[in-house]
């Protein structure tokens, strides 16, 4: 199943390149973040409430991907011209042909967690039936999977958490900033033994990053690069104004009618500056860690998910 | 505050009114409490009993739709069962289903990926109502994978039948929405193959509607969630589907949270919580029952049920207010009902009692009138039979009692008066009867002597006296048993009888004996009284004295001691007793002190008695002061007993007496003596002795003539008289010639003889100035000796009577006392 979504990928792709000429021509940037309006986003809605995008002299217009229209196929199709992406995504991308920059860089950690139903350890649930997302996150832990031996059954799922509640999972994957506070908010009672946190057993790969297909950002450095720097401007001044940012959040919340509340993006507010804080640094660095994506590269190759290594170079913008 | 308890305490009628009302509360309170506490059960019970009906009611009938549905599902399972390969088939059932069951929203038949060849990855039949039409179409798409649905995995992952969560069906051809819940069941084929899943969903908006609408009581409301908690009914409807029962607890502990995603793990909920967390557990949990709990401020009974198998529960949350409104609007209006009956109850009873009380008032006035001195004011009649009436009648007795006691009373003060007056006169006429000029110095240079006496009343009874007779001092001191005027009385008596007795009697017991006779005679009242009578021989020293049961006095001189004294009883019991002569010798500078009991009885504030003790610690300190002179002595001994009395009432009478001896021996300038028979005939020897001593001293003739006279009258006297005729004795005449510190000269003549005792000075002085014939027989000897001589002397001395008769020598320009020799010895 998770080849199969790869190469749907890679078809929508290529076809998206063959019409990107005309679309490109658009001066606004059309930003679709890879999931509906949350506190994950904070930073670009901070950057376009407060006019930073404005005043970088750049035209941004967030638009969120739709059931029928994902973010991925919104920049194949060149509706939109950035979108965030999971590093590991991005580089399953590039695996398959199709170049991509990384324009900034917001993750320095791995938010991933597994937890286990019946507050059991996750290591000891061989076999054990677990969720993922069907839309493509979770390579890590299928490397783990592979690695530790554990040959959990994964399950491919669209929607939220109500799965692993009706008790048809042993264990799901989950954010950190969304699903696990999903959990904890559905009475799920949260302990050290029952969470799994990929970043603390050896598997801290960054995650969310903004990237723009390269064919498009070589045509728009300029822009790229106002673009990039007003979104980091929108993060920094979100983490020192965290909660007129949680008021920015929630104007986009109801708009897009999100099944959320103030208290959960709070928490997915916090949660996600605080991933943004590298661990050894203790800064926000905005930047893609070399070290990060050669050890996400040379884990998928391992477990056959990539062809070949992706490098750094190949992401970054020259 | 002080005020109202101030009016509480003067008035009897609200008194006694707040006293019945506070009773009549307290039963009243008891009871509707009782009431109050019985009914508030009853109506918690009543409000569970409904709660729970409606709860039953939606669940039964919420059930009914779904077995409708389970049942609908598992008809076409068997029909899908039958024809798996037929692939158009399943558009027939899925549209079959929403026909025969109109009120479905909508039905799915779907298989796995690539099941059928030829309708390529996706294949799901789908039927669904759009108006009053049905729409059938194949479902799934890139954008539509439904196996990775929740209505699809979990009927396979779990391999049982199952209904979903409920969820927002979005319709994309309408961008509208439906709150839906599906039920899915997996087929599978004959080798037990999972090849897909019927999915039927029902719309819940009617049962979302049904729940909103229960409404038991007017504040209450109701609330559905799903297995995650999530709210699907809520009257915010801001929380629907955005808020789980847990979400607001999150909130309290949104630091916890964020710590926990550390890695530090859930901490402890917020306290305030834990009963919504609970709650939440419970509802998911499946379970059935009540709770209480304070939402939004207000304490409210939580009662709650599951929705058939749909995971989700129903809760209805009811305020405690509104459960309990008629039920405390009742209970208010009672109370009230008491509270304003009982406030009439009070006031009421305030004006029954202040009418009842009214003559009471009036006679408080009267009675006040009364006291103020009009003894005659009229008393009103209340013509009543009642306590008041009694007490009344009671005012109107008391009130001619007070006149009758009024009248008597001025009497009685009137008489009192007179008694008082008597009293004050009476004890100044018996502060009269005591001495009150004591001898000088140069009155009386062997003796020094004071006394006081302080009545504890008016009148006492205690006495003291003394006098002088020839070279004697006479004294007595006595205690009157009892006090007041009969004691005082008695006191008189007692001086009055010692003067008449000692004026013949030298001997104290002699004089103890015949008073004590005499006033036993007379004694009806069978008082008594103490007595110390003491005779102090001025040229010799030596004292002679009886105590009658009195305290024996302190002798102060070398040291302090008591004088011995024989146990005689006191004076006026027994007319026959024979009181005992004791003689003691006087050395010159002791002072005898006489006392009554008020000195040693004499009692302070805490009724503890001066005692003997304490008089001889003073007696001992004015010794060492060598303050025994008698003023002296007896200040310091009244100051003594006043500082250790301090105000305490005097209790008994107080006298003291003090007598210091001073004499100081003469030089002898000259001694002769004769010895003589008795005989007469030895007169001419006698005249030459007195003859030789007189010019041997130098007299002149004149006083010598004097001398001559009166040592005859005596030694004649005694020749005569002394001894019975014709028996021979001796009469011894010595003369003496001395010389005092004063260099006063002294001719001395002492008459002894051997005969029967026989005291000359006692016998009554002759009146000179009658005439002879109407002069009694006797008495004009002595009379005639102390006219010569300047003293006289008789002392009984180991039964001798040694008679001494004596004469200043002056100097020439000194005129001698006028007197001439005369009378005869007194028999």
């Amino acid at each position: 199943m998770y080849k199969t979504t790869r190469c749907l990928f890679m078809a929508i792709l290529t076809f998206c390149c063959m019409i990107q000429t005309a679309a490109a021509q658009d001066e606004t940037i059309v930003f679709t973040p890879q999931w509906t309006a949350q506190a994950q986003f904070a930073g670009y809605y901070v950057a376009a409430a407060k006019g930073f995008y404005r005043e970088a002299g750049v035209k941004v217009r967030i638009e969120h991907p739709s059931t029928t229209q994902s973010s991925m196929l919104r920049l194949r199709q060149n509706i939109c011209q950035a979108t965030t992406l999971q590093l590991c995504q991005a580089m399953e991308i590039v695996d398959d042909g199709i170049p991509l920059v990384n324009i900034l860089q917001t993750s320095m950690n791995n938010a991933m967690v597994i937890v286990s139903a019946r507050d059991k350890n996750p290591l000891t649930q061989k076999g054990a039936k677990v969720g993922i997302w069907s839309v493509g996150f979770g390579q890590l832990a299928i490397c783990m999977s592979i690695k530790d031996r554990l040959d959990y059954q994964w399950v491919r799922f669209a929607q939220n958490i109500n799965l692993f509640l009706s008790g048809a999972l042993d264990a799901t994957l989950a954010m950190s900033y969304n699903e696990y506070y999903q959990l904890v908010q559905a009475g799920i009672k949260m302990t050290d033994k029952n969470v799994y946190r990929f970043c603390d057993h050896g598997y801290n790969v960054q995650e969310d990053g903004v990237y723009m297909t390269r064919d498009y950002y070589l045509r728009h450095r300029e822009q790229a690069k106002r673009f990039s720097q007003a979104s980091r401007k929108g993060w920094e001044w979100a983490a020192q104004h965290p909660e007129e940012t949680l008021d920015i959040v929630m104007q986009y919340v109801d708009r897009e009618n999100i099944a959320t509340n103030r208290v959960m993006q709070r928490l997915m507010l916090q949660e996600v500056l605080r991933l943004q804080v590298d661990r050894e640094s203790r800064k926000r660095e905005f930047r893609l860690r070399p070290d990060m994506v050669m050890q996400a590269s040379r884990l998928m190759v391992e477990n056959q998910m990539l062809s070949r290594e992706v490098t750094y170079k190949e992401l970054v913008c020259e | 505050m002080k005020v109202i308890l101030q009016y509480i305490r003067r008035k009897l009628s609200v008194r006694v009114s707040l006293w019945v009302v506070m009773f009549a509360a307290i039963i009243f309170n008891a009871a509707l409490a009782f009431l109050f506490y019985q009914a508030r059960d009853a109506v918690r019970q009543e409000a569970v009993n409904r709660a729970m009906q409606i709860l039953d009611k939606t669940s039964q009938r919420v059930e009914g739709i779904l077995n409708r549905v389970e049942v609908a599902s598992n008809m076409t399972m068997w029909l899908v069962q039958r024809h798996p390969d037929k692939a158009d088939s399943m558009f027939v059932y899925s549209r079959s289903m929403l026909q025969n069951n109109p009120d479905f929203y909508n039905c799915s038949i779907a298989f796995e990926p690539d099941y059928f060849k030829e309708k390529g990855r996706y294949f799901s039949a789908y039927t669904k109502h759009v108006g009053d039409s049905l729409r059938t179409i194949q479902g799934g798409s890139d954008n539509y994978q439904y196996f990775f649905m929740d209505w699809y995995l979990m009927p396979t992952l779990l391999d049982k039948p199952c209904w979903t969560e409920p969820y927002f069906d979005l319709d994309v051809a309408t961008n509208t929405s439906e709150m839906v819940t599906s039920y899915g069941q997996a087929i599978k084929d004959k080798q037990g193959k999972l090849i897909g899943v019927i999915n039927t969903s029902l719309s819940i908006s009617w049962l979302s509607q049904t729940i909103s609408s229960v409404k038991p009581y007017p504040n209450s409301y109701s609330i559905m969630i799903g297995r995650g908690g999530t709210y699907f009914v809520h009257p915010d409807t801001t929380k629907i589907t955005r808020q789980t029962i847990f979400t607001q607890t999150m909130d309290n502990l949104n630091d916890n949270q964020v710590s926990s995603a550390h890695g530090r793990g859930c901490r402890g909920e917020a306290e305030n919580d834990t009963a919504l967390i609970a709650l939440g557990h419970a509802m998911q949990h499946g379970e059935e029952g009540m709770k209480q709990m304070d939402i939004d401020g207000k304490h409210c009974y939580i009662f709650y049920k599951p929705l058939g198998q749909t995971g989700c529960s129903m809760a209805i949350v009811c305020p405690e207010s509104d459960i309990f409104s008629g039920f405390d609007r009742l209970r208010h209006t009672v109370m009230a009902i008491v509270t304003v009956g009982l406030l009439l109850m009070l006031y009421l009873f305030i004006r029954i009692i202040t009418h009842e009380l009214k003559p009471l008032h009036r006679l408080a006035k009267e009675a006040e009138t009364i006291a103020s001195g009009k003894l005659d004011a009229e008393l009103p009649d209340f013509q009543r039979i009642d306590e008041i009436g009694q007490l009344s009648q009671s005012f109107g007795n008391m009130q001619h009692s007070l006149v009758k006691y009024i009248e008597e009373l001025k009497d009685t003060t009137a008489q009192k008066a007179s008694i008082e007056s008597d009293l004050r006169i009476a004890s100044g006429i018996q502060m009269g009867m005591l001495p009150t000029k004591f001898p000088t110095k140069d009155e009386r240079d062997h003796v020094q002597l004071y006394a006081s006496l302080t009545p504890a009343k008016e009148v006492g009874g205690d006495l003291f006296d003394f006098y002088f007779r020839e070279e004697k001092l006479f004294f007595c001191i006595g205690d009157v048993s009892g006090k007041g005027v009969p004691a005082s009385l008695f006191m008189a008596v007692t001086r009055s009888i010692f003067r008449t007795v000692s004026a013949h009697e030298s001997m104290p017991d002699r004089i103890v004996t015949i008073m004590n006779k005499t006033i036993a005679d007379m004694n009806k009242n069978h008082m008594f009284v103490t007595l110390f009578v003491g005779v102090l021989d001025l040229p010799t020293g030596l004292l002679r004295y009886c105590n009658a049961g009195h305290d024996a006095p302190l002798l102060v001189g070398a040291g302090v001691g008591e004088l011995a004294c024989d146990a005689n009883i006191p004076v006026g019991f027994m007319p026959k007793w024979k009181y005992s002569l004791q003689e003691t010798q006087i050395f010159t500078g002791t002072t005898i002190f006489l006392f009554t009991d008020g000195l040693t009885e004499a009692m302070d504030a805490d009724k503890a008695q001066f005692t003997m003790e304490r008089v001889n610690n003073v007696a001992i300190n004015a010794l060492s002061h060598g303050q025994q002179e008698p003023r002296q002595l007896i200040g310091q001994m009244t100051d003594a007993v006043h500082q250790f009395v301090g105000d305490a009432e005097q209790s008994d009478d107080l006298t003291m007496m003090a007598i210091q001896y001073i004499r100081q021996d003469s030089d002898v300038l000259m001694c002769k003596n004769i010895v003589l028979f008795n005989d007469t005939k030895q007169v001419p020897k006698l005249t030459a002795f007195v003859d030789e001593v007189c010019e041997a001293v130098g007299l002149t003739p004149d006083v010598t003539a004097q001398v001559k006279v009166a040592i005859e009258e005596a030694v004649v006297n005694v020749m005569n008289y002394a001894y019975p005729p014709d028996t021979h004795g001796n009469v011894t005449i010595e003369a003496v010639l001395t010389e005092d510190e004063v260099n006063n000269k002294w001719l001395k003549f002492t008459v002894i003889d051997s005969g029967k005792p026989f005291d000359p000075t006692v016998q009554a002085a002759v009146d000179t100035t009658l005439p002879a014939k109407e002069r009694h027989i006797g008495g004009l000897g002595i009379h005639i000796m102390r006219q010569m001589m300047d003293s006289i002397n008789y002392e009984r001395m180991d039964n001798l009577n040694i008679l001494t008769l004596r004469k200043k020598i002056r100097v020439k320009n000194e005129k001698p006392p006028s007197n001439s020799p005369q009378g005869e010895r007194n028999k």
